[in-house]
């Protein structure tokens, strides 16, 4: 079967004058669709970088990105917001709410860039399923930490992505909640959504069914999970 | 179209998030706008007003000054007739001096016959006299007419007669309306004597009251012949001639007749040389009207800078709006927002701050505008196109001051914005 993800030999350059960096000095990778994926490493590693390349929010200095099959190496800003609208959800570290909008305003965000009606029924399942059924009229600033990001996963999910994207989802949350919404990801991943998440807590990528572990800018080790 | 749609959804939600700093922004619009409605609307209702005025000289009605430029008769036939008290010493009555109408320009103009586009025409002497009215000494402007004086302004008695041919050279007088009543109170003074400067005038009659128009008010003068104001003045000349078109569509021909025989009767050959020059309600019209616009344009101009404040004061709360909302615009990117899209949602913020800031300032400057109408006496007039204007102005003034700040908006990069807003 065709990998949802597939890097080949892809580096990242970043220029302030005369000064280069290096931040990804040549990445293999394949994630298969229905994985989930743990990428790990210290600060400064390349895992954000990496993240960025993976979400279409930047753009790779040489190599080829394949996504879903499709060569998405070099194409426009207006097609990267398309793909990244309708095939990847973002969890944030930060949660990233509207703190003045509702639960169900925010879970259907992404849904603000389509041309179809809202799809409030897909919205109300996906808050269901992470159990805010009972906040769905709440300000985002009405909610706890936890909360906020169970919303943002609402959020990533109610396009029906075929990938999810998660930085650091649960550093600004104590480990009782962690595990909590590591779970929702497996919830999410059940019911088929492939998820690549980045952590730099090894508790939390033993959780994935496979780690990568990034360090300078290379792959140091591709491991197997915990879980299988 | 329905994304578009939503993302308008999404600028008014953002804007109703923040009513009370909305309405802060859309200050300097309201007033701008405001300004621009009421002075236009006042501007024009005064324009209107002395239209009004000017129609109630009478449309047919024209006026022969002596005089070659207009702008000289203005000198000598306003300001010396009104303004010349203490040069009373020999003559009774402050008044013109030299004229070049003559009593045969009036008889020549009087051979109605040859000249069919002519109704009346009669003779004018202006000056003024001095009455004591409830104790006070007052300046009363007293008019010198020939008979068909009072039909063509349409003045009619009240009380005993007008003056009549056979009154020519006595000394008999009307009143206006206003003076009668200042004078005698509700009583009829028919044949009394009134005291003008030692001279004793047997009162005839009392107009019935007429309707004032820009430049004359029948009520407050004085009426005597033209003959006895001539000798009193000591002078053989008209102060002006006023000549009645046949009607409408005669006012044309009936310039030209004027002009023709009062060149042929001065013996001038060339009309650029005339000695007398000829006034139609249409020039009087004309001038005003450029005068009340040049007036209301300049006001307007000057109200529309403080439009260029407002929309200065929208870019920059705009501005701090934006650099608040960084992670915001790097969300809305992250979940597929594109660059014009972002673009898009800022500009319309911006238009609708400045639309509902003109809807209130609208509302605001047609109260304003009604309360300077009513101090000043006249009603504004807010047109239809005063508030098109105001709104499309107000759109402008959006769009204008509203794209940088969405440019720099649409411009974030998503990953900055997410990791720094």
């Amino acid at each position: 079967m065709q990998p949802l993800i597939e890097l080949r030999q892809v580096t990242k350059t970043y220029q302030w004058g005369p000064e280069k960096l290096q931040a990804l000095k040549g990445i293999d990778l394949t994630v298969a669709r229905g994985e989930f994926v743990a990428i790990t490493g210290p600060s400064g590693s390349g895992k954000s970088t990496l993240m960025h390349i993976l979400g279409l929010l930047d753009t790779l200095t040489a190599g080829t990105y394949l996504l879903d099959g499709q060569d998405v190496t070099r194409i426009s800003k207006g097609r990267q917001a398309e793909i990244r609208n309708k095939e990847i959800g973002f969890v944030f570290q930060q949660f990233n709410l509207l703190p003045r909008a509702t639960v169900l305003e925010n879970v259907l965000l992404p849904t603000v860039y389509t041309n179809a009606p809202p799809p409030l029924q897909r919205a109300r399942d996906v808050i269901e399923m992470v159990g805010l059924s009972e906040h769905i009229g709440h300000k985002g600033n009405q909610l706890s930490g936890g909360q906020m990001q169970r919303v943002a996963i609402a959020r990533a999910l109610v396009m029906e992505p075929s990938l999810l994207l998660a930085d650091e989802p649960t550093g600004n949350l104590d480990s009782v909640t962690s595990l909590e919404i590591m779970e929702l990801f497996r919830v999410a991943n059940r019911r088929g959504t492939t998820v690549v998440l980045i952590t730099h807590e090894p508790d939390i990528a033993r959780l994935a069914d496979r780690t990568v572990e990034l360090r300078d800018g290379r792959i140091t080790a591709k491991a197997r999970g915990g879980r299988r | 179209m329905r994304k578009l749609a939503n993302i308008a959804a999404q600028a008014a939600q953002a804007l109703l998030a923040n009513k009370g700093r909305a309405l802060l922004t859309i200050l300097g619009i309201v007033i701008g706008i405001a300004s621009v409605i009421a002075l236009l609307g006042i501007g024009q209702g005064a324009s209107n007003s002395i239209t009004g005025r000017i129609a109630a000289l009478g449309n047919t009605i024209l006026t022969v000054l002596p005089g070659g430029g207009a702008a000289a008769e203005f000198e000598s036939g306003g300001a010396g007739g009104q303004s010349n008290p203490s040069s009373s010493g020999g003559m009774p009555f402050a008044s013109t001096a030299g004229s070049s109408l003559a009593e045969k320009d009036l008889a020549e103009l009087q051979a109605v016959a040859r000249h069919p586009s002519i109704r009346a025409v009669a003779g004018v002497v202006s000056a003024s006299t001095i009455l004591t009215i409830n104790g006070h000494e007052q300046r009363v402007p007293l008019t010198g007419v020939t008979p068909a004086y009072f039909a063509i302004y349409g003045l009619t008695a009240q009380h005993g007669r007008l003056l009549a041919d056979e009154d020519a050279k006595e000394k008999r007088l009307v009143l206006g309306s206003q003076v009668a009543a200042d004078l005698y109170g509700s009583e009829d003074p028919t044949g009394r004597q009134i005291k003008l400067q030692g001279q004793d005038f047997t009162i005839v009659g009392v107009l019935a009251k007429g309707e004032e128009s820009a430049f004359r008010n029948p009520n407050d003068q004085l009426y005597i012949p033209a003959a006895v104001a001539m000798e009193r003045l000591g002078i053989k000349n008209y102060s002006s001639l006023v000549v009645q078109a046949a009607g409408d569509g005669q006012l044309e021909p009936a310039i030209a007749e004027v002009r023709t025989t009062l060149l042929e009767t001065h013996a001038i050959a060339d009309p650029k040389l005339a000695d007398f020059s000829i006034l139609s309600p249409q020039d009087l019209l004309a001038v005003t009207q450029q005068v009340a616009g040049t007036l209301t344009a300049l006001l307007t101009s000057i109200a529309a800078i403080s439009l260029v404040v407002g929309g200065i004061g929208i870019m920059n709360i705009m501005l701090v709006s934006v650099t608040e909302r960084t992670r915001e615009i790097g969300l809305r990117k992250a979940v597929g927002a594109k660059t014009r899209d972002i673009l898009f949602q800022f500009l319309l913020e911006a238009v609708i701050l400045t639309l509902a800031g003109s809807v209130l300032g609208i509302a605001l400057g047609v109260g304003v505008g009604h309360l300077a109408g009513s101090l000043l006496g006249f009603a504004p007039a807010i047109t239809p196109n005063a508030i098109a204007l105001a709104i499309a102005v107000a759109a402008a003034v959006g769009l204008i001051f509203g794209i940088y700040p969405a440019a720099k908006a649409a411009r974030l990069n998503p990953i900055d914005a997410l990791r720094y807003g």
